[in-house]
């Protein structure tokens, strides 16, 4: 794939790396490289990678843009909220380099359709919010052979890890099992807006190296930051021999989506109420259980249950003597996550059969009382 | 022996928010009991029932994956506590 005259122009400072040179522009004019997640992590990676002339660049993100994004999601401004985040950044990176092919995929990565979206790509780039996606992704890259570099944040960490087919070890060999339920996202914990910035680039940098062939990239080796102690580590990793996906007798032989069930397999021993089914619990009010509400205080301020003690999810650990260990203490939030965590740690410091109000205040609000204010 | 433990972002509520706390014992097994008694139910979050470290925690000895209790934690050492993170 040659270079014009304008592209040349507009790669001048890679064309004079001898490391890239135009044989290495020609490599990445010819990349095909897919970023699963225009969030904190993909806005930078794909605003790189877009700069840097990477021929084809496919945006992965079923969701639209919130004014809450804006303080990390560099991809987008003000003028794009309320927009598709894949068609909204497309058109950002178009308007950046329009000599490459920006496709936009604005659909939820599944089972049953991330073989077709990755088959037109030849490395993956991971930014999503969720382990679901991460497994789901790092899977299809094993089995269909694509190299892929995953990175993931949280408040002020973050970490990254490559992985090349038959090379080194892959997601699944560093954590073999996760769920969502158990490990708290950003909008939950929070993270430092300009972190994702540092892993995102680094997401870049690793996917330039890739497809130029330079350098040495993080195989087998685990990086994390710490941005408050602006801290590396590097840690070795090894292929696992009885990895689930590429070990040597696989048991994922296709890219699966979750069991609804595999969340809940961890938390054995938390009870599940409805709306409704709480409601019955406190009455009568004297008999009624602990209820614990693990919000942060601003959200715990603007409405919450009577009788509900506010023990936000930052002080848990700290304050779960405060928490009778008889009795059945309900854990809630605002939708059913945070307070699913809190049963697990609640569970583990001896607090006897925990209960998680499922779906939250938000569900409680929308069964029992609309007045009641749910920030 | 006394060493240094590092821990993940996730496990900060039980350390106060501190990333960092001093540790003591000889084996990672000694590491982690001591950290229970002073930051109680700690361990469950990176151990399971069966003694296993839960699947999406990594621990490491310096800069290498200790997959074993057993694994020796020497004076001066660092041990990781590592999570499965999801942000993005």
């Amino acid at each position: 794939m040659t270079l014009s005259a304008l592209e040349r122009a507009r790669y001048q400072r890679h064309l004079s790396l001898q490391e890239i040179g135009v044989a290495g522009q020609e490599k990445l004019k010819a990349a095909r490289v897919l970023i699963v997640g225009a969030g904190g992590l993909g806005s930078p990676a794909a605003l790189y990678l877009a700069a840097a002339g990477c021929g084809t660049l496919g945006l992965v993100d079923f969701d639209r843009v919130d004014v809450s994004n804006l303080q990390r999601q560099v991809l987008f401004d003000s003028g794009a909220l309320g927009h598709s985040k894949a068609e909204a950044g497309r058109a950002r990176l178009a308007a950046l380099n329009p000599e490459i092919r920006v496709v936009a995929h604005a659909l939820e990565l599944k089972a049953a359709n991330v073989r077709a979206v990755l088959a037109d790509y030849d490395l993956v780039v991971d930014g999503s919010d969720r382990l679901s996606t991460r497994y789901l992704v790092n899977d299809a890259c094993v089995l269909l052979g694509r190299p892929l570099v995953s990175a993931a944040i949280h408040r002020f960490e973050g970490q990254i890890m490559t992985y090349v087919p038959r090379r080194g070890p892959c997601y699944r060999c560093l954590f073999p099992q996760a769920s969502d339920g158990v490990v708290a996202n950003c909008a939950e914990a929070g993270v430092l807006g300009v972190l994702p910035g540092v892993l995102g680039t680094l997401e870049a940098t690793e996917a330039i190296k890739l497809i130029t062939g330079i350098g040495t990239p993080l195989l087998g080796r685990l990086l994390t930051y710490d941005a408050l102690e602006l801290r590396f580590h590097e840690f070795r990793v090894a292929r696992r021999r009885d990895c689930a996906v590429c070990g040597d007798a696989p048991t994922i032989t296709e890219p699966h989506d979750p069991p609804a069930a595999a969340a809940r397999e961890m938390l054995d021993g938390v009870r599940r109420l409805t709306p409704h089914s709480l409601q019955a619990l406190l009455e009568p009010r004297s008999a009624a259980p602990p209820l614990i509400d693990v919000r942060e205080r601003w959200e715990y301020d603007t409405g919450h249950l009577p009788g509900a003690l506010n023990i936000p999810m930052s002080e848990l650990a700290q304050r779960i003597a405060e928490i009778p260990r008889a009795g059945g203490a309900v854990f809630v939030c605002r939708s059913g996550g945070r307070s699913m965590r809190a049963c697990t740690i609640a569970l583990g410091a001896g607090v006897a059969s925990p209960a998680n109000l499922e779906g939250g205040l938000l569900a409680w609000a929308a069964e029992i009382d609309p007045t009641l204010p749910v920030a | 022996m006394s060493c240094t433990v590092r821990i993940a972002s996730p496990l900060h509520a039980y350390t106060a928010g501190a990333s960092q706390v001093d540790g003591r014992g000889s084996t990672l097994a000694e590491v982690l009991g001591d950290l229970e008694r002073r930051f109680p139910g700690i361990r469950f979050r990176m151990i399971d029932e069966q003694n296993r470290v839960r699947p999406h925690m990594r621990l490491f000895v310096n800069s290498d994956e200790a997959r074993d209790l057993a694994a020796p934690v020497r004076g001066g050492d660092t041990v990781h506590v590592i999570c499965a993170l999801s942000g993005g």
